[in-house]
């Protein structure tokens, strides 16, 4: 009953971790099962994952938070195993905790204190000393963007600064991991737009790797360089994005203003398949046939063409697809 | 007009706070969708809607019917708020049943249409546990549910879609566009601005209490004269095309990508340079992808409310 | 010029000792205590009776002093039974202080959910129960024992090391017998706080428990014409083992030994309550 998925590391991504060696999986799961009295939640889930940032999917239920738990020492899995950066949860599950840094995806905050004593608490329980915990506090808020509200109480604070306090709080003791639950849970778009803003920058700035848990597609694509999808505890999907992106010259979507069936007709004429749905459509260009030809076909039909990228997949289709498998 | 919602010169206070400030909408069928940041003002207008709250001033009609007539608004308005409330001890099923007992139907009519409503929003298995053990997406679909047991003509949604695994989402925007097709007025509320994008036939932009932009978005989009059109070109030779393009009179303002292999203009007329994009990519420019800048809900959003701080 | 650029560095530098984690809960706990105007003035009302006692022992070694009142100095005799009573009353005194800040303790974390970020560092449920429990203990301790002890050392110093040392065991009592009674308060208060989430209402059901407790006692002795009751009053129980430690003689319908096992129940069943409430996560079935 278990799904053994045979993961690669994306090209180029050899970076050193935590301790030197090369390319140690952030998480390795080998057949990890875990129960809750008689209900199997995770049936021997066995992955080794690299990315940077890794996205985790699923419909509700699929046992998303149960993994998350599970990595975190919430609960004991039956048989299996799982290592995060190498330490296994058995054995050294104190390492893990101080390795990684936990954004949940309910509210947890403390409504009396001030935000920077409550991070700077949550600081010293990771084992910083008292005032290099007070100057992480303050750093850390700056960073998020609560600079100005950080000695009010976060009782006080609306739901957008509550979800970055406790952002705050999972960064403060400079974690190895990252572990984002619903992060954009909430917030206006503006506030969307910053979070993600800074989930890549803490991507690319090369000292956290990432784990983020969301149900929405658009976010884990713009900040993810891997993505696993569960379903009903076993792993439904795997799609390494990044290398997608780099291998997909042949898939072509486009967006036309005033297109008409003339238009897909044309292209069709030249060989390659294609796929109409209102004004999107999707080709696969065939060989010998270059965008030069269909902005070529464009020209004859005074067709304005929106909106043209190279991709196979969105997410989208990718999750749908693998739901119903 | 008795076939629109209809806000006329309506505003609320609370003591001296500002809720909405001289809201004037006339809100035809289908799917309406409020947007705006938070504070700003969906939520009371939506409690507005549905007589809940009480307007300062102004006039309010739903259908034709005023809201301060609840026994016959509610027959036609359906509300599923924002707020993960229930009473305590009560199952899925229960829920809705009572609910719809207590608006005045019959026991075994209200039977059917709770199972009916139940159905439509998948959670026939669970309908018999306690709502206090639904997880947060379940529970949002029984308040989906609830709303819609009745088959009100009105839907006012509060971010409905929150906590929704991305089947169920899709799953509920069908259920919406399927209403909308049957001539209901579905009126959601959402942050998931590229979503509303996608599903509404119309936008109502708010910013602290007022109105700012309404309408469907493209035109809402075409009446921002003083707002050039950005769009992006990932291309080999991002100069060259630059230097083609500054040669018409349309292009007003380019910039390069950081990267070196994108392009970033503006432009007054769209259309023509969508036009005479097909005839540069011919001239030998190897054209990656275009995509527009601000064509859409987000980059409206941005430039009509702009990029706030979170702290207030 | 140099321009820095503010942005995020890890942190590679020296951690705390673990086994020392514990007691950050402390001293942030503290910051909260004297808070309130009127749980700092408590707090020194509770030295009033240590001082009066201080005032006995001086007076019962001034013997020309009480002479001059015609006062025998019998009357006040510094022997066991003193410091039975010293004991009785800042338990009393600690009781009330733990219903004022007992409820405090792990409401405010349980309110917002705050529990799965404790736990989601290399911090386990004991030391959260040890920190929280150690606000508690050096509170009570500072009303209970410590002062008993100096009175116990004060009276040493006047009457001599004879009769420090076939006393001494009175020093052992006052220390455990304050101990056990602050290890039943803390988990009571811990107990409650857990499981209600407000703190108004977890420091009245703490108050309502001893003195309802106490009622309820009486009731059942009365209509069952037994004297089981008194095991559900705890305070009841408190006096006993205290009269066992301080071999005072009372007519006390349960022995010492019995009152004791009464308590260590009580602490276990707070304890295995307070358990099920501290985790990281919770399960709605």
């Amino acid at each position: 009953m278990s799904t053994t998925i045979q993961l690669g590391a994306p090209s180029g991504s050899s970076e050193t971790t935590a301790d030197g060696a090369s390319s140690v999986p952030v998480i390795e799961l080998n057949r990890l099962q875990v129960r809750f009295g008689n209900r199997e939640i995770l049936r021997g889930l066995t992955a080794a994952l690299r990315g940077r940032a890794i996205g985790l999917l699923g419909p509700n239920g699929a046992g998303k938070s149960t993994l998350i738990n599970t990595l975190l020492g919430f609960y004991k899995p039956v048989s299996g195993s799982a290592k995060v950066f190498g330490r296994d949860i058995h054995s050294d599950l104190r390492t893990i905790r101080s390795l990684v840094g936990y954004m949940p995806e309910n509210d947890a905050f403390i409504s009396k204190m001030s935000a920077v004593s409550f991070v700077q608490m949550m600081g010293e329980l990771s084992g910083l000393p008292s005032e290099v915990a007070l100057e992480r506090a303050h750093e850390s808020l700056f960073y998020v963007g609560l600079a100005e509200a950080r000695y009010r109480q976060l009782g006080t604070y609306s739901l957008g600064m509550k979800q970055l306090a406790k952002l705050a709080q999972a960064i403060v003791h400079g974690p190895k991991l990252l572990i984002l639950d619903e992060p954009t849970n909430g917030l206006d778009p503006s506030a969307r737009q910053r979070m993600i803003r800074m989930i890549r920058e803490i991507r690319d700035g090369k000292e956290m790797r990432i784990v983020l848990c969301s149900h929405l597609l658009r976010d884990v694509e713009d900040t993810c360089d891997e993505v696993m999808i569960l379903k009903q505890g076993q792993i439904a999907h795997y799609s390494n994005l990044e290398e997608e992106r780099r291998a997909n010259k042949r898939f072509l979507e486009l967006e036309t203003y005033n297109a008409n069936g003339d238009f897909a007709a044309a292209i069709e004429k030249l060989g390659c398949e294609c796929a109409v749905a209102a004004n999107r459509m999707k080709m696969v260009l065939a060989d010998g046939v270059d965008t030069r030809d269909i902005f070529r076909i464009a020209a004859e039909q005074q067709v304005r063409i929106r909106r043209m990228n190279f991709r196979r997949d969105t997410l989208e289709d990718i999750f749908l697809k693998a739901m119903e498998s | 007009m008795s076939d629109r919602i209809i806000f006329e010169d309506v505003s609320k206070f609370y003591g001296e706070i500002l809720g909405v400030n001289r809201v004037n909408l006339s809100i035809p069928p289908g799917i309406t969708s409020l947007v705006g940041p938070n504070g700003s003002g969906k939520t009371t207008l939506m409690n507005l809607m549905t007589g809940l709250v009480k307007r300062s001033r102004g006039k309010i009609q739903v259908l034709g019917i005023a809201t301060d007539d609840p026994e016959n608004l509610f027959k036609v308005v359906g509300y599923s708020t924002q707020f993960d409330a229930f009473p305590k001890g009560l199952t899925g099923f229960q829920f809705i049943y009572s609910y719809l007992c207590l608006s005045g139907m019959e026991e075994r009519e209200a039977e059917r249409a709770a199972w009916q409503a139940i159905e439509r929003v998948n959670l026939i298995e669970a309908a018999t546990r306690k709502v206090a053990a639904y997880s947060k997406g379940m529970r949002q679909r029984i308040r989906l549910a609830q709303a819609l047991a009745h088959n009100p003509k009105v839907l006012v949604l509060d971010e409905p879609l929150n906590g929704l695994d991305p089947l169920a989402r899709a799953e509920m925007i069908a259920l919406f566009r399927a209403s909308a097709a049957e001539g209901c007025y579905v009126i959601i509320s959402s942050h998931i601005l590229h979503e509303v994008d996608v599903i509404s036939d119309q936008v109502i932009l708010l910013s602290n209490g007022y109105v700012v932009a309404e309408g469907q978005i493209q035109s809402v989009r075409n009446e921002i004269q003083e707002h050039p059109t950005q769009i992006l070109i990932r291309c080999d030779r991002p100069r060259d095309l630059a230097a083609r393009l500054f040669q018409s009179e349309y292009m007003i303002e380019a910039s390069i990508h950081k990267d070196g292999r994108g392009l970033l203009l503006k432009t007054r007329d769209a259309d023509r340079f969508y036009l005479a994009m097909n005839e540069l990519a011919l001239d030998g420019i190897q054209i990656e992808s275009i995509a527009p800048a601000d064509d859409d809900v987000l980059s409206v959003y941005e430039y009509l409310i702009g990029n706030e701080e979170v702290v207030r | 010029m140099a321009v820095y650029r503010r942005s995020y560095r890890s942190y590679s530098g020296a951690l705390t000792a673990p086994w020392s984690r514990f007691l950050v809960l402390f001293r942030y706990s503290r910051r909260d205590l004297f808070r309130s105007k009127l749980q700092t003035g408590f707090f020194v009302a509770c030295f009033f009776y240590p001082v009066v006692c201080v005032i006995m022992i001086y007076l019962a070694h001034s013997v020309g002093f009480l002479a001059k009142f015609g006062i025998p100095p019998s009357i006040l005799s510094i022997d066991n039974m003193f410091f039975f009573r010293f004991m009785s009353v800042q338990g009393v005194l600690a009781f009330l202080m733990t219903a004022f800040t007992g409820p405090g303790l792990i409401s405010p974390d349980l309110a917002n959910g705050a529990l799965p970020l404790y736990f989601c560092r290399s911090f386990s449920r004991a030391e959260y129960v040890l920190g929280k429990s150690s606000v508690l203990a050096i509170l009570l301790s500072q009303i209970t024992w410590i002062p008993g002890i100096i009175l116990f050392v004060i009276q040493a110093s006047f009457a001599g090391a004879g009769w420090a040392w076939s006393n001494l065991w009175i020093a052992g009592s006052l220390l455990l017998g304050a101990l056990i009674w602050i290890a039943i308060l803390s988990m009571l208060a811990m107990a409650l706080s857990a499981w209600v989430k407000w703190r108004v209402v977890a420091g009245a059901l703490l108050l309502a428990l001893m003195f309802f407790g106490t009622g309820f006692a009486q009731a059942i002795n009365v209509v069952l014409r037994t004297d089981v009751g008194h095991f559900f009053d705890v305070g009841y129980l408190m006096l006993a083992v205290w009269m066992d430690l301080f071999k005072v003689e009372a007519d006390h319908a349960i022995s010492g030994g019995q009152a004791w096992i009464a308590i260590l129940v009580y602490c276990s069943i707070c304890l295995w309550l307070l358990m099920r409430k501290v985790r990281a996560y919770e399960v709605i079935r």
